[in-house]
């Protein structure tokens, strides 16, 4: 559905976005993950053909958007964070305005997407009346009146409360699910991402440091959370007896390839330490972007 | 979809309370002006110039001369001032609030937008001049009578008009005076399509208007008046001359027409090219 080839993008000195090669594949929800001034922005944007790139292809629904943009974009919604709209006018002269950049829109087509994201009865008042979580609703309907088989949302969770980006979340698998929408999805709430996305991929500095299924997070070490009540010492004494071959943040032990959870517990007991937990610990995405982000930094450019 | 398009641009652009600054401020200056006609001795001087060339004043002291003599300063500054603050204000104001990454999301040509966008400047301008007339004329009736046209400025243009004449120069003059308009507002686009505030689109476009004009004025340059923008904005002013200078209005509207497809080459070209980025 997008397919990024060797881009890159040169603001004046900065690279913002270098050598990046993606693939978002249809049907999937895509999380496009990295810290604020990572390049994805400007990627959405070059995908959007509002960024012109410096060098590469990129293509969205198999036109390529530098060319042809316009049939690129042809079934393409996109939201970005914060969304603004002609606060003085209503929310239906919103869409009405924003969907005829696209084509004629009927009002019938109108009525069914407020309908679907809820708005219905608050269509005919002004925008500066409405709720930031009524504004998200707002642009989630522009987004759906071209009829898109392509959702590109940058940020769209900013700003709002637990319960906006539930409802948002919701949505967001109910367009996948219910109208088979491929989904590109920025933001910095991983949580977000772990519990929507198919795959991800993860820029740092404008280049790309991970791109896969969000399966592919889970290492092959497995970890166990030890509370015990020195774990320095009991990492001492595990180690000494050959039960675990690393430790990390003052709570993960992995044990030896033959050793087993019940054993490192006999031991620590034998030696009168208490044991609160010893529990597998399952990577999340937090953890693994995180570490990514740690990994990235010390390694040399050019190292995937 | 075009013309949809051109209907959506003007129902956002007549939708913002700012764009009715020019209309309110026009009016709050025609409202003065006729004011000071009436209760002042500010007429003293062209009743005179009328007497000494042998006309009754009474029948050109009118609703029409006078709404003439509102033009000029009107014509000089406020309406390059409330153009300029629309035509900085339709690019630029919408990269500035975000809209305008939301329209370009859309499978709309770059060209497309801005030309839709230009459409409705010169719309609002030429409303802007019409409601400049027709409000001018009204008002000025309700304290002078109808009649003749007269016309006075040293050196370049007596005009004593009958009251059918008067009305069709003052017609015209509205026309070109649109034209005007519409040549300092495509000025003002061009800088709006630049990556830019809409507030330095405007004082931009304003300081080149005024800073040509100021030039223009001065004795030293007259030789070079020709080659100043302003000197083929004032065409408007031709219309109120009798015989009317058909061949100079011409030539003023071909370098006018020239000005403006330069504004407008220079501004999409800067569009077609800029990064359109959060």
């Amino acid at each position: 559905m997008i397919e990024l080839k060797n881009v890159v993008k040169v603001f004046g000195r900065r690279t913002a976005v270098e050598d990046l090669t993606l693939t978002v594949p249809p049907g999937s929800i895509y999380g496009l993950l990295g810290h604020n001034g990572a390049g994805k922005s400007t990627a959405i944007g070059m995908m959007l053909g509002q960024v012109w790139p410096t060098h590469g292809e990129v293509r969205v629904g198999g036109y390529e958007v530098t060319a042809h943009r316009q049939q690129a974009l042809q079934r393409v919604g996109a939201i970005f964070e914060a969304p603004v709209f002609y606060d003085y006018l209503s929310g239906w002269r919103n869409l009405e305005i924003l969907s005829h950049y696209t084509g004629p829109t009927s009002p019938a087509r109108i009525r069914e997407v407020i309908d679907w994201v809820g708005l219905t009865g608050r269509e005919k008042g002004k925008v500066r009346t409405y709720s930031h979580g009524m504004r998200t609703r707002l642009a989630l309907a522009q987004a759906l009146l071209p009829d898109p088989n392509l959702l590109i949302l940058d940020e769209p969770g900013d700003g709002l409360d637990p319960e906006g980006i539930h409802e948002l979340r919701l949505t967001i698998l109910r367009l996948n699910r219910e109208l088979g929408l491929t989904i590109l999805l920025s933001s910095h709430l991983l949580n977000e991402v772990e519990q929507l996305c198919t795959g991800i991929a993860v820029l740092n500095q404008g280049r790309k440091v991970f791109e896969g299924p969000l399966t592919g997070i889970r290492s092959d070490r497995h970890w166990l959370r030890l509370r015990t009540g020195d774990f320095a010492a009991a990492v001492r004494e595990l180690r000494q007896a050959g039960l675990i071959t690393d430790a990390r943040d003052e709570r993960l032990i992995e044990l030896a390839p033959a050793a087993g959870p019940e054993q490192v517990v006999r031991r620590l007991v034998e030696l009168g330490m208490a044991v609160y937990e010893i529990a597998p610990e399952e990577p999340t995405l937090e953890h693994f972007y995180l570490s990514l982000m740690k990994d990235s930094r010390v390694k040399p450019p050019g190292l995937l | 979809m075009l013309l949809l398009q051109l209907r959506n641009e003007l129902q956002k652009l007549f939708g913002k309370p700012r764009t009715y600054i020019g209309f309110g401020a026009l009016l709050g200056a025609q409202v003065l002006i006729v004011l000071v006609f009436r209760y002042s001795h500010a007429s003293r001087g062209m009743v005179r110039q009328l007497e000494t060339n042998g006309y009754d004043p009474t029948q050109y002291l009118t609703s029409l001369t006078i709404a003439t003599i509102m033009l000029f300063p009107i014509a000089y500054v406020l309406l390059p001032l409330y153009v300029t603050l629309i035509g900085g204000d339709l690019v630029a104001k919408e990269a500035e609030d975000g809209t305008l990454r939301m329209i370009l999301s859309r499978p709309i040509s770059r060209f497309r937008l801005l030309l839709v966008k230009w459409l409705a400047g010169v719309i609002f301008s030429t409303l802007l001049v019409a409601m400049l007339g027709v409000i001018g004329v009204g008002f000025a009736s309700c304290f002078f009578p109808w009649g003749g046209l007269f016309v006075f400025i040293p050196g370049e243009m007596f005009s004593v008009l009958d009251a059918s004449q008067g009305l069709w120069h003052y017609a015209g003059a509205h026309v070109f005076l649109a034209v005007k308009a519409a040549t300092v507002l495509s000025l003002a686009f061009m800088f709006s399509c630049f990556n830019m505030k809409p507030a330095a689109a405007t004082i931009l476009a304003l300081s080149v208007t005024f800073v040509s004009f100021v030039l223009m004025q001065i004795p030293f340059f007259k030789d070079l008046q020709p080659w100043f923008f302003t000197y083929y904005l004032n065409i408007w002013q031709n219309l109120l001359i009798q015989p009317v200078p058909w061949w100079k209005v011409a030539q003023s509207l071909c370098v006018l027409a020239g000005f403006n497809l330069t504004f407008l080459i220079i501004g999409f070209t800067a569009f077609h090219v800029r990064d359109i980025k959060s």
